[in-house]
């Protein structure tokens, strides 16, 4: 796809409000220093990435990562996806902190004084399937067949009632969460996966989003468990206009 | 999924203060933040391939037999209650079934890096 390998460009993590912060100490991508592009009150993290090719390694993710989160420690911030670059500096000022100030300066506003929670609930396999076996005659007797087909169908059979129970149980789990969250973005879910969600939560609602989330955790054992990551910078909620 | 560390110890709810798993940090930078036309964007090598398609789960019959083994699997899990034939059945394949069901998508996340040359990790 990358017929233009590129040999230069700048990267960028994210926009911050110039006023919010003085430096950032953490390594960039590539082993970058990263720097602060100032234009009109706002502030592109950046870093001028070497000349040749630029190869991203594994541990370009969680420098990317412990870039803006450094910046999130002081900072409201609006992250950039990983792996954006642009060509010049130049083009930094003018097509973002120029040509989208507006936005980015409502956006920053939005997302002032909340931290996301990333959270996942995941089913037991085991306790799971136990409790559909239980509930489920047919599933019960094809059990007993060995035949090719008969555990296609079992398959097919069990599949469906995880699917039907996963509506529910995801819908039930979002709906206990809701009113202590300013916004929820969701993820698909993997294969035993009930809910993938993060959540925008105001700093001073945090204490009592972790405690209902304890609460739902509670109920829902031992068949779904529940895990939270963060606070993290807000990722899923700048995506801009 | 796992997550290396826990921030607070609680009974039931599962705290990180940070990912740590690779699936974990991708899920919150890749395709995460704010969207910039592609046309003033500049590609670096590796990252334009550093695709995730493993949440999407497909319903197909293998899904369908992974669901049926991991069913199978629970005669192993509970030999007291479980009748002679039952152990039998399960037994006869038992270790291939432990092998299938609890391959979450979340394993198949490719390396980061060139496709061709390069599966850098």
């Amino acid at each position: 796809m990358s017929a233009a390998a590129t040999s230069t460009g700048v990267y960028v993590y994210g926009i911050v409000r110039a006023d919010d912060l003085a430096a950032v100490s953490a390594e960039g991508v590539s082993a970058t220093s990263v720097e602060l592009l100032e234009r009109h009150g706002l502030a592109a993290l950046v870093s001028r990435l070497p000349e040749g090719d630029v190869r991203v390694k594994r541990r370009d993710l969680d420098r990317h990562l412990h870039v803006i989160q450094e910046a999130f420690a002081e900072a409201t911030i609006v992250p950039c996806p990983f792996g954006t670059v642009l060509a010049s500096e130049g083009d930094v000022e003018s097509v973002l902190l120029v040509g989208r100030h507006d936005e980015l300066t409502t956006t920053l506003k939005r997302l002032d004084g909340s931290v996301q929670l990333n959270v996942n609930a995941m089913y037991d396999e085991g306790n799971l399937l136990r409790e559909l076996l239980a509930a489920n005659k047919e599933v019960a007797a094809l059990r007993d067949e060995t035949s090719y087909h008969a555990q296609v169908r079992m398959g097919e059979l069990v599949a469906a009632l995880v699917e039907e129970r996963r509506q529910a149980d995801a819908e039930r789990i979002l709906s206990q969460l809701l009113d202590v969250t300013e916004d929820v973005a969701t993820d698909q879910p993997g294969e035993y996966g009930v809910l993938k969600a993060s959540f925008l939560v105001s700093r001073k609602r945090v204490d009592r989003f972790d405690a209902r989330l304890e609460e739902t955790a509670r109920m829902e054992h031992p068949v779904i468990t529940v895990e939270v990551i963060g606070p993290l910078p807000p990722t899923a909620f700048a995506r801009g206009l | 999924m796992s997550v290396a560390t826990r921030g607070t110890s609680s009974n039931y709810l599962q705290r990180a203060p940070s990912p740590s798993g690779l699936a974990d940090v991708l899920d919150v930078i890749l395709d995460k933040g704010l969207v910039i036309d592609a046309f003033v964007r500049v590609s670096v090598i590796g990252i334009e391939v550093l695709t995730i398609d493993a949440r999407i789960v497909i319903a197909s019959v293998d899904t369908y037999l992974r669901f049926a083994e991991a069913v199978n699997r629970l005669d192993l899990m509970q030999t007291e209650t479980a009748g002679i034939k039952e152990l039998r059945d399960g037994g006869s394949s038992g270790k291939k079934k432990a092998e299938g069901a609890l391959e979450g998508a979340k394993e198949k996340i490719p390396g980061v890096g060139s496709s061709d040359k390069e599966k850098s990790r």
